[in-house]
């Protein structure tokens, strides 16, 4: 009995010490109470909004040494833009909201003087109505910006991507969204309890705008970019399990019907996997393009086909393969392999270089060559037919609210890379300052190491509201 | 004299702790913190750097437990203003964050949800009992986040299904009242993350719940949150809320 008593004093004694240990916890805990409570936290808001300003002051490094010179008007040494960028929802009664998305910018460059009209732009990237007459059904009307897939570097769903994107500040395919236009449509929606499906018809409501020109861009809405022929979409996707819900597409444009699909599964802790594809009849981008040219004029129909694919319409894949994998440490990496069925063969690529070697920058051949790859630049389509994409993304680098994002897409034909490493430090719940490096590497007869831009740096601050 | 009364509140301690299991303990102080029935709540986060604040968010969420009283969390930002409207679905072994600004939403990991902003996943509704096998490691007299002395259960927590959050918990909760105190948290690779403890014990959905929490980052000890809650109430929410498409829809009003 002595000894039974004399060893729970023991456990009691080493229980108090174990329980001294953890008071030293104690000291961690912040001693000041918080402050007053954030306003909207207090009062959950009837409209949502995120406005903020932002000035970017960007540098452009350009090459001189082109094989092919590319014609003008090339990207300018500098940059400066000031823009108030706002996404604001306004509920009308408790079924309906009417949302825009915008952004008004004030841009100067060695290319623009100061001032005058081509200063001051505005983007519309959305205007809509949204009205709920059931539970759960939607139907939305305006413009509208519908995005698929579930890769970050390259989204073959994302059929309403074309032309999309306006004034890019970063060359990160995961932030390119964040500014490009919505189209006009007119959608309908069910979210069930299994899963969802979405009806889009997104009508003609102009005649194709012309690579590389907005005229008169100003406050347009550039129509002529996102409504220049009619298309449809049917998405649905069904929870097949509580963590695996695949997504179908049906995608149509001018006779011409797509399908895609989309699918991620978590394995283990720290990954997700995620397959993304989309495949239909099409010709080869090159050749794509050059039709294109022709129909909106900038290519004349009399003018010969510098370089053509001869490709004939055959039913061709797209592939985003990938994962993500997050570290103790808060970085995620994503990693993925882009297949494109329409990009460039090493033969289409050899001809491409032939045939604009030695050219002159204002020579119709080469504004021919050029004309592909801004026709594809701006449709979002990538050259290459083979890419890896590797993506970081560290938070709370080195110091609490500090991020660092960087990414590298490798054409795995040439070696080439278009890389970007990006810090922004959120100063504080209003303020945020930011620096973004971007290269391109590789030889002159490789695809990112052909491009007119070698360098960028650009330094922004925002302030939000 | 003072080691054997010691002695004897050590043994009460122990048959209590018989009496009921540590599973049963760790079920008890679950639905202390958390109700039986879906709810929202507001939830701001003050975010402190070597004790001086440094920055806010706000939520508000929505929580749902399933037959097997897994909770599936719906969450909106409402501030900072940089991450208002931002959302996050966590669903069992489902997570997707949805940024209004790109329109998209992106599959996250359970990993990533303990990563960046406030460390969502310290901070939604979870059930240990559901996710973790508890064991007792003993019982305690440990000063609470107020420095009051608590007797407590010392549960030793382990990782049983693909859902739970980390491999290994540590956690203490009061005899009697089931309250949670503290919560030490660690990574597959035993490393200590995270610890909590639990505070402002008020009348919030129906019962006595800690209205606060205060997160400690053990890896950079400088860093804490405090997670408060506020404006609870309990609220049918559909199943179709928790499931991707359902998140750009997401009405916060």
């Amino acid at each position: 009995m002595k000894w039974t008593v004399a060893w729970l004093a023991c456990l009691g004694l080493a229980s108090t010490a174990i329980a001294a240990d953890e008071d030293k916890d104690l000291d961690l805990i912040p001693r000041a109470e918080p402050a007053a409570k954030p306003a909207a936290a207090a009062q959950p808001p009837g409209s949502l909004a995120r406005i903020y300003v932002e000035n970017a002051l960007m540098f452009n490094t350009l090459r001189n040494d082109l094989l092919v010179p590319a014609p003008p008007p090339l990207p300018p040494h500098w940059e400066e833009r000031l823009f108030g960028d706002a996404r604001v929802e306004w509920p009308l009664g408790p079924n309906a909201i009417v949302a825009y998305s915008g952004r008004l910018n004030v841009v100067t460059s060695d290319d623009i003087g100061f001032p005058s009209r081509e200063n001051v732009t505005h983007d519309l990237r959305e205007l809509h109505l949204s009205v709920e007459p059931r539970p759960r059904d939607y139907l939305d009307l305006g413009r509208i910006n519908v995005k698929s897939g579930v890769a970050l570097g390259f989204n073959p769903t994302d059929f309403f991507k074309a032309r999309a994107v306006v004034d890019p500040l970063t060359a990160d395919p995961s932030v390119l969204r964040e500014n490009r236009l919505g189209t006009l449509m007119v959608r309908g929606q069910h979210v069930g309890d299994g899963g969802s499906v979405s009806l889009v018809y997104a009508p003609k409501v102009t005649d194709p705008a012309p690579v590389g020109a907005d005229p008169d861009r100003g406050f347009s809405p550039l129509f002529g970019r996102t409504n220049a022929s009619n298309r449809w979409l049917v998405k649905g996707s069904a929870r097949l399990r509580d963590d695996i819900s695949p997504e179908l597409l049906l995608f149509g444009e001018n006779g011409h019907t797509k399908i895609g699909a989309n699918f991620t599964e978590s394995v283990g802790q720290s990954t997700v996997a995620y397959v993304e594809w989309a495949g239909g009849r099409q010709l080869g981008i090159i050749d794509q393009a050059l039709a294109f040219g022709r129909q909106t004029g900038t290519i004349p129909d009399s003018a010969p086909s510098v370089i053509d694919q001869g490709s004939r319409e055959q039913f061709r894949n797209q592939a985003a393969i990938g994962a993500s994998y997050t570290t103790e440490n808060k970085i995620t990496f994503n990693l993925e392999y882009h297949y494109n069925g329409a990009g460039l063969s090493g033969d289409d690529w050899n001809r491409w270089f032939s045939a604009g070697e030695g050219q002159s920058a204002s020579s119709p051949i080469a504004r021919q060559l050029w004309y592909v790859r801004a026709y594809a630049a701006e449709r979002q389509e990538p050259l290459q037919r083979h890419a890896v994409f590797l993506r970081m993304d560290w938070v709370d680098f080195l110091v609490p609210k500090l991020e660092l994002t960087g990414f590298a897409l490798a054409d795995i034909r040439d070696g080439s890379t278009l890389l970007q490493l990006s810090a922004d430090y959120a100063a504080s719940d209003f303020w945020s300052v930011g620096v973004l490096a971007a290269a391109t590497t590789g030889g002159r007869r490789s695809n990112f190491g052909s491009l007119p831009q070698e360098s960028t740096i650009l330094l922004k601050v925002q302030r939000y509201f | 004299m003072m080691l054997v009364g010691f002695a004897m509140v050590f043994a009460v301690n122990a048959h209590q702790a018989a009496a009921q299991t540590a599973q049963e303990i760790v079920t008890a102080s679950d639905r202390v913190r958390n109700p039986t029935e879906p709810f929202r709540s507001t939830l701001v986060l003050t975010e402190y750097v070597s004790g001086q604040e440094r920055s806010h968010s706000a939520f508000v969420l929505f929580s749902k437990p399933d037959a097997s009283a897994r909770f599936a969390n719906l969450l909106e930002y409402v501030e900072p203003p940089r991450d208002a409207g931002k959302r996050v679905l966590l669903d069992g072994r489902s997570f997707w964050f949805y940024d209004p600004a790109s329109k998209t939403s992106v599959r996250i990991s359970a990993q990533q949800r303990l990563v960046g902003q406030a460390a969502i996943g310290d901070v939604l509704s979870v059930n240990l009992a559901a996710d973790y096998s508890a064991t007792l490691a003993g019982t305690e007299t440990i000063d609470d986040a107020a420095r009051q002395k608590r007797n407590t259960w010392h549960l030793e927590l382990k990782a049983a299904t693909e859902t739970a959050v980390y491999n290994r918990v540590e956690y203490w909760v009061e005899h009697g009242t089931f309250h949670p105190v503290k919560g030490k948290f660690y990574s597959d690779s035993g490393r200590l993350l995270k610890i909590i403890y639990y505070r402002a014990f008020s009348d919030r959905l129906g019962a006595q719940r800690p209205s606060e929490a205060v997160i400690i980052d053990a890896v950079d000890s400088s860093l804490a949150t405090i997670a408060a809650f506020s404006d609870s109430r309990f609220q049918d929410v559909p199943d179709a809320w928790f499931q991707r498409d359902y998140l750009p829809r997401l009405q916060v009003r």
